[in-house]
Order: C-alpha cells, then sequence, then structure tokens
C-alpha cells in the first residue's frame, strides 16, 4: 500500500500563494489585448529569447515531471531519448514551415488548409487539430489531478475540476500576451526547480560519485534497449516521439505556432527555435528526468527509504517530498509542476480558441465588429478548459501517462503531420490527395488498430507485441506510412494546382511569400540598428520617417518594413510596432511618427527608440 | 572496458546510435537537399549562411553527444 505523504498549512499557503500570483500576473496582461490580433499573436512584437523561454514552459508540460520521472525510474537515462531528438526536422521547420506561416499570415494551421487547398480540406483538418489540442489539454489535467492525488486524498476529478477554474480564469482575460509572460516566469520556475531537485539528490545520495557508480551501466545508456520490452523501446520511441512527435509538436501544435507568429520576424523565430533545441531542451530532459534517477539510486543503496509500494507516475511527488528538507522547498516543487501544467495548457487553450474563432466561428458569423470576435475569443477559451477538463475520463484508463501520451501520439498526429508535410514540401500534391490521407488514413490507423497483427507487425522492428495495448509506439510508423501511401496514390491520380494558384504556400516559393508580405520586392542588404527619440506628427499614410543619414545606415528605402521597439532590451518587444519607412527627412536622431503608432507601440514618453529594418 | 559491458548486446549498446543518426540522419539530410533545392535557403545571404552552418553543427551536435553519453555509460 502507498503511503500518503503529509502536509500542513504552510505547504498549501505556498500552493495557494503561487496559484493567486500567476492569476494576478495573468490577468495584468488583460490590458495588452485590443484586438483578437493581440488576444492571439500578441502583434508579432517579440524578442527571440523572450518566446524561446516560454517555449520551454510550453513543451516541458505537467505530464512531462511526471511520465518522464517514471521512466527515468525503470529504464534509467534513455528517459532523455524524446527531448535529444527533434533535430532531425529542423531545416523542415526553420526554412519551410515556419516562413510560411509567418509570411502567409495564415491565423491557424486550417487557414493554411484554406489557402493551400480549400475549404473541404480545412473543415477535415479543423476537426484533427482541435481533437489533438483538446487530448492535449486532457493530458495536463489528468497529470495534475494525478499529481496532488497523494497530497491531498480527494477524488481526481475534484482536483482536476478545481484546477480548470483557475487556469481557465487567467486564459480568458489575458489572453496570448498573457500565455507568453506567465510562460516566461513559469519556464524559469520549472527550470530552477528541476536542477534544484537534482543538486538536493546528489547531495542527500552522498555526491555525484556515489550516485553514477550505484547505478548499472544498462541504466547508465542514453538510449534504450533497440526493440525491447514493448513498453519502452528506442525503435518504437523513435518513430512514435522522435517523427510523429517532433513533427506534431513542430509543424500542427498551433499553440507553439502562434509562439512562433508572436516573434518580431522570421529570423527572430528561427533563433528562438534554435536555441531552444541546441540548449534548453538538453537542460529541460535532466529538469523532468533525474527525480527518477535519483529516485532509482536511493532504491539502490538505502532500499529501506524507499517505499517499493510506490505507483510510477508517483515517483516525482515521492522523490521530492523525500529529498526536501523543508516544506517550503517540497512546496516550491509542486508549484513547479502547477507551472508546468499552466503554461502547457493555457498554451492550448488560447490555440483551441484561436482554431474555434478563425476557422468555425468567423465564416459563420460574419461581418461582426473586432470586439464582438474578442468576446467570443474569450467565452470560447473559458468553454474549452471545461471540455479538455471533461475529455480527461479518455485516458484515465492507460496504466501510465507516458503510454497514453505515446498512444495518443501515434493515433491523432500521423494524418494531419503527414498532409501539412506534403502540402509544404511537395507542389504536385493534390487537393483530392489531401483529403484521402484525412479520410483514407484515419480509415487505414482504425483498420490497423484492430488488426496489429495483420497490419502493424510487417513494422515492428523485432518488438513482441503486448495484447493489451498493442504497438503503442511502433504504430506511429505504420500509420505515417499508411497515410503517405494514400496521399501520394491519390495525388498521381488527380489532378494538382498550378503555380500560381499555390505562390507562397511551398517552400519552392518562399520568395514569392516574402514578397507578397512585404507588398514589394523585398530588400536583404544588411543594414544596422538606430537608436533614436520621437515627434509625433499628423500623416496620412501612417508611416515611420527617419533622417537620411538613418535610412542610410539601415540599409533601407522608402516602402520597406521597419521594426521599432522601447530601447530596454529587457522588456523583449512588449513595447514596439511594425511600420513602413515614409520619405526621410534631415532631422537627425529622430523619428517622426503618428499618434496611432505611438499608442500602437505603447511607448512610454522620454525613452529612446531602437529602429531595424525588417525587409 | 569492463565486464558488464561485455555482457550487454549490441542491441543494447550502439544498435539504437546508429538507427538513429542513420535513419535521423536520412530525414535530414533529404531536409538540407530539399530547402537547398527549393532556395528557401539562399546561401548569398550572409544570415543564411549562418543558419547553413548552425543546420549541420546541430546534427553533429547531438550525434556527438549521444556518442559521449554512450561510451561513458559502457566504460566510466
Amino acid at each position: 500500500m502507498e503511503t500518503a505523504i503529509q502536509t500542513s498549512p504552510i505547504f498549501w499557503t505556498i500552493i495557494i500563494g503561487y496559484f493567486v500570483l500567476i492569476l494576478g500576473f495573468g490577468s495584468y496582461f488583460a490590458k495588452y489585448n485590443k484586438t483578437t490580433s493581440d488576444f492571439f499573436f500578441s502583434g508579432r512584437r517579440f524578442s527571440w529569447w523572450l518566446i524561446t523561454m516560454s517555449i520551454v514552459a510550453t513543451g516541458v508540460g505537467s505530464h512531462s515531471f511526471l511520465k518522464y520521472s517514471s521512466k527515468a525510474f525503470e529504464h534509467g537515462f534513455s528517459s532523455t531519448m524524446t527531448y535529444l531528438n527533434d533535430w532531425f526536422f529542423m531545416p523542415f521547420f526553420l526554412f519551410g514551415w515556419l516562413p510560411i506561416v509567418y509570411y502567409t499570415r495564415v491565423k491557424s494551421i486550417p487557414d493554411y488548409f484554406q489557402k493551400r487547398f480549400g475549404s473541404n480540406v480545412r473543415i477535415l483538418a479543423t476537426i484533427a487539430l482541435l481533437l489533438y489540442m483538446i487530448g492535449y489539454i486532457a493530458i495536463g489535467f489528468l497529470t495534475m489531478g494525478k499529481t496532488l492525488e497523494p497530497l491531498l486524498g480527494w477524488d481526481l476529478y475534484t482536483i482536476i475540476g478545481v484546477v480548470a477554474v483557475i487556469a481557465g480564469i487567467y486564459i480568458t482575460f489575458g489572453g496570448q500576451t498573457a500565455v507568453i509572460f506567465t510562460d516566461l516566469a513559469q519556464g524559469f520556475i520549472l527550470i530552477f526547480a528541476g536542477i534544484l531537485i537534482f543538486i538536493m539528490g546528489i547531495n542527500f545520495i552522498g555526491g555525484f560519485d556515489i550516485f553514477w557508480n550505484s547505478l548499472p551501466p544498462d541504466f547508465k545508456l542514453p538510449l534504450a534497449h533497440f526493440n525491447q520490452p514493448p513498453d519502452f523501446n528506442f525503435v518504437g520511441i523513435f518513430w512514435q516521439d522522435g517523427v510523429a512527435g517532433s513533427v506534431g509538436f513542430l509543424f500542427m501544435n498551433q499553440g507553439l505556432i502562434m509562439r512562433f507568429m508572436a516573434t518580431k520576424s522570421v529570423h527572430e523565430g528561427r533563433k528562438a527555435a534554435a536555441f531552444n533545441v541546441l540548449f534548453l531542451l538538453p537542460i529541460s530532459t535532466i529538469v523532468v528526468s533525474n527525480a527518477g534517477w535519483i529516485g532509482k539510486s536511493i532504491s539502490i543503496l538505502t532500499p529501506e527509504k524507499w517505499d517499493a509500494a510506490i505507483k510510477l507516475d508517483h515517483v516525482f511527488t515521492y522523490v521530492a517530498s523525500l529529498i526536501t528538507t523543508s516544506e517550503v522547498l517540497f512546496a516550491f516543487m509542486i508549484a513547479a509542476v502547477a507551472a508546468a501544467l499552466m503554461s502547457t495548457v493555457d498554451t492550448l487553450i488560447n490555440a483551441v480558441a484561436a482554431v474555434v474563432i478563425n476557422d468555425i466561428y468567423k465564416p459563420i458569423v460574419k461581418d461582426k465588429d473586432d470586439k464582438h470576435y474578442l468576446k467570443a475569443a474569450m467565452i470560447i477559451s473559458a468553454v474549452t478548459t471545461v471540455i479538455g477538463a471533461g475529455s480527461v475520463v479518455f485516458f484515465a484508463s492507460f496504466p501510465t501517462l507516458y503510454q497514453a501520451h505515446g498512444f495518443f501520439h501515434s493515433t491523432l498526429t500521423p494524418p494531419l503531420v503527414v498532409a501539412i508535410f506534403l502540402g509544404i514540401f511537395w507542389k504536385r500534391y493534390t487537393t483530392a490527395a489531401a483529403i484521402s490521407t484525412f479520410i483514407g488514413g484515419a480509415i487505414l490507423i482504425f483498420i490497423g488498430g484492430h488488426y496489429p497483427a495483420t497490419f502493424i507487425a510487417p513494422f515492428d522492428h523485432g518488438i513482441t507485441m503486448d495484447i493489451g495495448h498493442p504497438y503503442s509506439y511502433i504504430r506511429a510508423l505504420y500509420n505515417t506510412l499508411a497515410c503517405i501511401s494514400v496521399g501520394v496514390i491519390v495525388t498521381f491520380f488527380t489532378k494538382s494546382k498550378t503555380d500560381a494558384e499555390i505562390a507562397g504556400l511551398t517552400t519552392w516559393t518562399l520568395e514569392t511569400a516574402r514578397e507578397l508580405f512585404k507588398g514589394s520586392k523585398p530588400n536583404d542588404r544588411d543594414g544596422e540598428k538606430v537608436k533614436v527619440s520621437y515627434k509625433l506628427i499628423d500623416s496620412e499614410p501612417s508611416e515611420l520617417r527617419f533622417s537620411q543619414k538613418a535610412m542610410e545606415l539601415m540599409a533601407a528605402e522608402v516602402g520597406d518594413l521597419v521594426y521599432i521597439s522601447d530601447n530596454r532590451w529587457w522588456l523583449g518587444g512588449l513595447k514596439s510596432v511594425h511600420s513602413t519607412y515614409g520619405t526621410p527627412h534631415n532631422d537627425e536622431g529622430v523619428v517622426y511618427m503618428t499618434q496611432d503608432l505611438w499608442e500602437s507601440g505603447m511607448f512610454d514618453e522620454r525613452k529612446l527608440l531602437l529602429a531595424e529594418k525588417e525587409m | 572496458m569492463n565486464e558488464t559491458t561485455i555482457a550487454l548486446p549490441f542491441l543494447r549498446t550502439w544498435a539504437p546510435f546508429l538507427y538513429l543518426y542513420g535513419v535521423g540522419g536520412i530525414i535530414f539530410f533529404i531536409g538540407m537537399f530539399i530547402i537547398f533545392k527549393a532556395k528557401s535557403i539562399n546561401l548569398s545571404l550572409k544570415k543564411h549562411r549562418q543558419w547553413f552552418a548552425i543546420l549541420f553543427f546541430g546534427y553533429f551536435y547531438y550525434l556527438g553527444m549521444h556518442f559521449f553519453l554512450t561510451y561513458a555509460a559502457l566504460n566510466w
């Protein structure tokens, strides 16, 4: 029987204090939501470092702490596999999908499908995407329930209800800006907490040498056994996570896409993505896994201190309670898991609202003013929170969160991922083929799921079939190949669109996308950034006018795109605005700006501004 | 090399590493080929030349990291 973890009022004061702080922080940013563009995309204004840190918080979901700690305890350092296999798709993302979504100004992933294939494919993509995101939200809530279960002793669904109310409030009112800034704070909190657990765990054990030498070589290998056991093997996880999961996260996670669209330029988006994968993911994997490694070492060195009856999904909570010397620190670590939950769920709830507004509501309820859509977006955010919490029931039956998540990724992502991928990188891919990928792919996935010994076994790489949950991971390979086959075969028998019809919508026509984004030929000459003060003027059209010398320094010409921000770097672009260059003047060190641009940039009086040419 | 290393089968030690950077490498280099062929990465631009180098660096950075961690687990 698992031992209950004892807590006192101090613990609960800290946890409640954290939630109040996050609620206040998120609600503060409601003032930055003047339009639906602000609510969903934060006006495309932020620096790469702010976005990359908030991406960490989104990527490291609360499920990460629990599921990776449990797998780390069972299988060792190979729990890091899923965080260290994302680079293979970076060329496709950085120079394919990211610039396409940015330059085509799509408002959602289904919006891209509308432009590339038409309304039928948009509807299918909307259904697939909403299922994916609501499932993801449900797993987040389930995790939070499982984290708090051993502490509270309440019913799982009561805990989920309480957490859902808190998450719903600040997302409903705060929008994307609230999400970015709370995620920034929560990203720091969860990384700090994870590293703190590692340091305290090593200290508890008696030093790194004792920790390292206590573990067998098999446990310390960074990659799992090639094809054993069925519930955790390298090749299955490579296809489920390294391929379906990585592509799913990078290409069809509407929340993540919206985050990149909030960067001030494509170049900044690339920097955010690359820095995240190269440096923050290796740190994050230690953050989410190390409780399991520490727990294993403790169970080997001092078995009398380890409760052998502990459930795998409770390893994180148990290790945190065991190694912390004070209740304050323990409360901080549990708050970090809460931070991870909130930061993943808030992003997805905001993303679901964006999809529902842009792909369902606006096509039905047309010609309303932006305030109407903003209000609708807030109501949809609240409703999504309720639906996400209610969907927990579908995932609660899996033995561990890791398997629930793996099954979810393997089954739901392939049709949408394949349709996006072929749509971006293969000009010949047709509308009929995209529809077939969704419908035919889903049918083949369904058949494969019912007859795994016939359909999935040929791809199993020697993995033994677990009758209870057959091929939880390697099914991703069959599902992906099934969707690709349908898409490719149908493409060869149907008529593709002309180059003109898909201009700017594939990686083969990115230059056209840039030209359409700017409205004229892009100016790629390298220029410098220029510091200026501002002077308000009345003029039409609304544009920024610099001195001739400043224009030369920035290598800019009239009509080019310019980005101007508050000179204080640590604001990360919160106070900034995009515009175009107007005719130059001779007033050195000053930019002439219209009142509407000044208000849109939310600039402070007497603060210097920093201007740079965008393209 | 210690005794435990000898006891571990190839499928447990280096096979996953070779599969990861073999199959993963095929995906990565197809991606590099497509963005180069499609001219979405334009090597006449300084920033794009830097990105080209960063993309290759990332692949070998992870390959080196996994090689080091596997070697350390088996030998240290």
